[in-house]
């Protein structure tokens, strides 16, 4: 038995104060981007709103609610949503691959998806129509790379991010195919506009296709949060503590690649994310999946509501959301790196 | 436990077998060291042991059961396994790394809970590592990691420990606290197999030894009868001397390795001469718990033993062991009571012979 003479144990989750910090930053974020952008509206406006929502009732003007629920509420969804899938994707493939430098777009799903959408662009495609394409050639991205890569006698991890490299190097050559065949007028701008990623064509229709795959792949990778720990062991540890790792990966590729080709075919390639969040958590937190995967979503959620609010609110035109999650999480990251002594890899 | 090898072979290409023909039983209380040259493919062996590789030819049994077609599940919850240490990405702290030894046993979507937690402090306390609980795995030196290694491996309630080469990157130190930690376990009734590069390690620790030769070669028995001067020259192509170092309570042999030479022919287990000896073992038993595994060994040599005495003496119990046997009999029994933990033993004896004519 432990006595008060024993070190005392340190908890290997998450702290109470960060517990709450954690939930309440995604909401406060969402809270206060519901009133940021370029029709400021006061946060009692907001909450008469919601009151109104559920309710019955008609304390806001029109134009408020018009605002409110069709233009900033599917957009901060769809911000949250992507944020928490591409950090939750980016921090199992880290752990999978056991390489800190592994992002969504690792085994070239985003870059398959990327491509998809440029097709649809290109086609003239409507927005759905765009979405569709992009996630059909982000899952089929994922489906060459686990035929290039495997192999039929032993499943050799590297030679599967070697595979998605190359398949991811395959889609940017395409992409690049289909810019140099776009009308350079409209076509050609839309393409480029849309590659560096923006959150501008949430709406609900695009928030029904595109949620199911990231919320069903982030409750599975929740769920599954402890045996995470095993991905990155060696193969032979892994396979020691008795469990199915083939399995474990094969799910984890699985469920990380749904929500990518996901968050990619709504808003394009938002970068950063998945690199960002998921390391500042391990800082923080530690590389227990259990306590790392639930603060990853919920951080991740909240930065890029954090983000997509400035990018909307700075400038008149839109700013692409892509450069300011370097521009805002690449200093933060050093400062945090620096501040915390970086952790050890 | 009982894990039988009968007659397997593996080599990972068909022309270039790695194990040829390997036979070898393990059981509870047994400690066996594998011994064999740089890439004569003990790893090999140890992987195909646990059936995370499958042979290709012969059959291997855990518990009458054949490894070959048992679920791996079933396997690990039989085996455990410590692979060489080495640090990986995303370390954990050193209690999720332990915990992590109880994943099979915790649902698919649970998180291990108190009572994992109550046996990783229980364990650490038992390997003397508790003040590492908090650590991270990265921060603790490669003996703290090899024994945190060894922890994760029982977590998961083994009988059957398999550590490949535990002792090799570690000082002496550490080599010892790794070496006493696998003879306890022994002594507390589960078996271990180890890998090792200490020919030493072998004959101070195991109670019986398997060596591997390159070209897939092996024999196994008891450590006396394997680790001897003429298979180590054999196997390992160096010309060496085991030589001995007498304390108080012991008889310690080890090996000196002299000049490298060719290894050539094949290893052989020392067979009984003709040579027969009168020879007395006694023993000064520290601890209580050896006295039934004693008598278990006792009885395997049964039919050379002229008489067995046993008294209190203080604490301690006094055994006296008197044999009529081959020299290479009297020396194997020895040498397998003197790797328990807390028995002091010497040997007296004369040549039959002698002892007739005087």
């Amino acid at each position: 038995m432990s006595t008060a003479e024993d070190e005392p144990q340190k908890s290997t989750g998450i702290s109470l104060p960060w517990k709450i910090i954690l939930v309440v930053l995604p909401i406060a974020a969402a809270l206060a981007s519901l009133c940021f952008g370029r029709y400021a509206m006061p946060i009692q406006d907001i909450f008469h709103a919601i009151h109104d929502a559920i309710f019955g009732g008609n304390t806001v003007s029109p134009q408020v609610a018009t605002v409110l629920w069709s233009m900033r509420m599917p957009r901060i969804l769809l911000a949250l949503l992507a944020g928490a899938g591409l950090s939750a994707a980016g921090c199992a493939f880290q752990s999978l691959f056991s390489n800190p430098l592994a992002t969504p777009d690792t085994i070239g799903v985003a870059s398959g998806a990327s491509f998809g959408a440029a097709l649809g662009l290109l086609m003239n495609f409507g927005l759905m129509g765009v979405q569709v394409v992009s996630l059909i050639f982000g899952l089929a991205a994922l489906i060459l790379t686990i035929l290039a890569g495997s192999n039929k006698k032993r499943s050799n991890l590297n030679s599967v991010v070697l595979a998605g490299i190359m398949m991811g190097s395959l889609f940017s050559a395409l992409v690049s195919l289909v810019k140099f065949a776009a009308d350079p007028e409209n076509q050609l701008p839309a393409i480029t506009y849309w590659l560096m990623g923006s959150l501008d064509a949430a709406g609900y229709d695009s928030l029904l296709l595109g949620a199911p795959p990231i919320l069903v792949g982030l409750a599975v990778l929740l769920l599954l949060r402890w045996r995470l720990n095993l991905l990155p062991l060696s193969e032979d540890e892994a396979r020691s503590t008795g469990v199915n790792v083939t399995v474990l990966r094969g799910i984890t590729i699985l469920c990380a690649t749904m929500i990518t080709a996901s968050v990619v075919s709504m808003c394009g390639q938002v970068g950063w994310v998945g690199l960002l969040v998921p390391h500042m958590c391990r800082m923080k937190f530690g590389n227990n999946h259990t306590a790392l995967l639930p603060a990853s979503v919920l951080a991740g959620g909240a930065f890029l509501v954090v983000v997509d609010t400035v990018a909307r609110s700075i400038s008149a035109s839109e700013f692409p959301i892509s450069i300011l999650t370097a521009l805002i999480g690449a200093p933060f990251f050093i400062y945090l790196m620096r501040r915390t002594g970086g952790w050890q890899l | 436990m009982k894990l039988t090898v009968e007659h397997t072979s593996f080599g990972y290409k068909k022309s270039t077998p790695v194990i040829q023909n390997l036979s070898f039983t393990a059981e509870s209380g047994q400690l066996i060291a594998i011994l064999g040259p740089n890439g004569a493919g003990k790893t090999t062996l140890l992987r195909c042991t646990t059936g995370l590789l499958k042979w290709n030819k012969g059959i291997s049994r855990l518990d009458g059961e054949n490894t070959n077609q048992m679920p791996a599940k079933e396997i690990w919850k039989k085996v455990a396994y410590v692979p060489q240490a080495r640090g990986s990405f995303a370390a954990l702290n050193v209690t999720d790394m332990i915990l992590l030894g109880t994943t099979s046993r915790v649902g698919v979507f649970a998180t291990p809970g108190q009572k994992e937690r109550d046996l990783v402090v229980q364990l650490t306390e038992e390997l003397g590592i508790q003040r590492l609980l908090n650590k991270n795995c990265n921060e603790i030196s490669g003996g703290e990691l090899q024994m945190v290694l060894i922890a994760r491996a029982l977590a998961g309630k083994p009988d059957l420990l398999i550590l490949d080469e535990p002792e090799s990157a570690l000082d002496f130190k550490n080599q010892l606290i790794v070496l006493n930690t696998m003879s306890r376990l022994v002594a507390e009734g589960i078996c271990v197999i180890f890998n090792t590069h200490y020919p030493d390690h072998a004959l101070s620790r195991a109670t019986h030894s398997l060596i591997l030769q390159k070209g897939g070669a092996s024999i196994f028995g008891e450590t006396s009868k394997i680790v001897t001067e003429e298979n180590i020259k054999k196997a390992f192509g160096v010309q060496a001397v085991i030589g001995k170092t007498e304390t108080a309570g012991h008889v310690y042999q080890s090996v000196v390795p002299l000049k490298v030479i060719k290894a050539q022919g094949t290893c052989e287990k020392v067979a009984d001469s003709t040579q027969q000896q009168l020879a007395l073992i006694s023993c000064i038993i520290t601890d209580p718990g050896i006295q039934p595994k004693l008598n278990t060994l006792l009885k395997q040599y049964e039919t050379y033993i002229v008489s067995h005495d046993e008294k209190p003496l203080q604490k301690a119990t006094i055994a006296t062991i008197t044999m009529s046997a081959p020299a290479e009999e009297v020396t194997s029994l020895a040498h397998e009571i003197s790797v328990f933990p807390g028995v002091a033993v010497k040997t007296t004896a004369v040549p039959k012979q002698e002892a007739a004519n005087g």
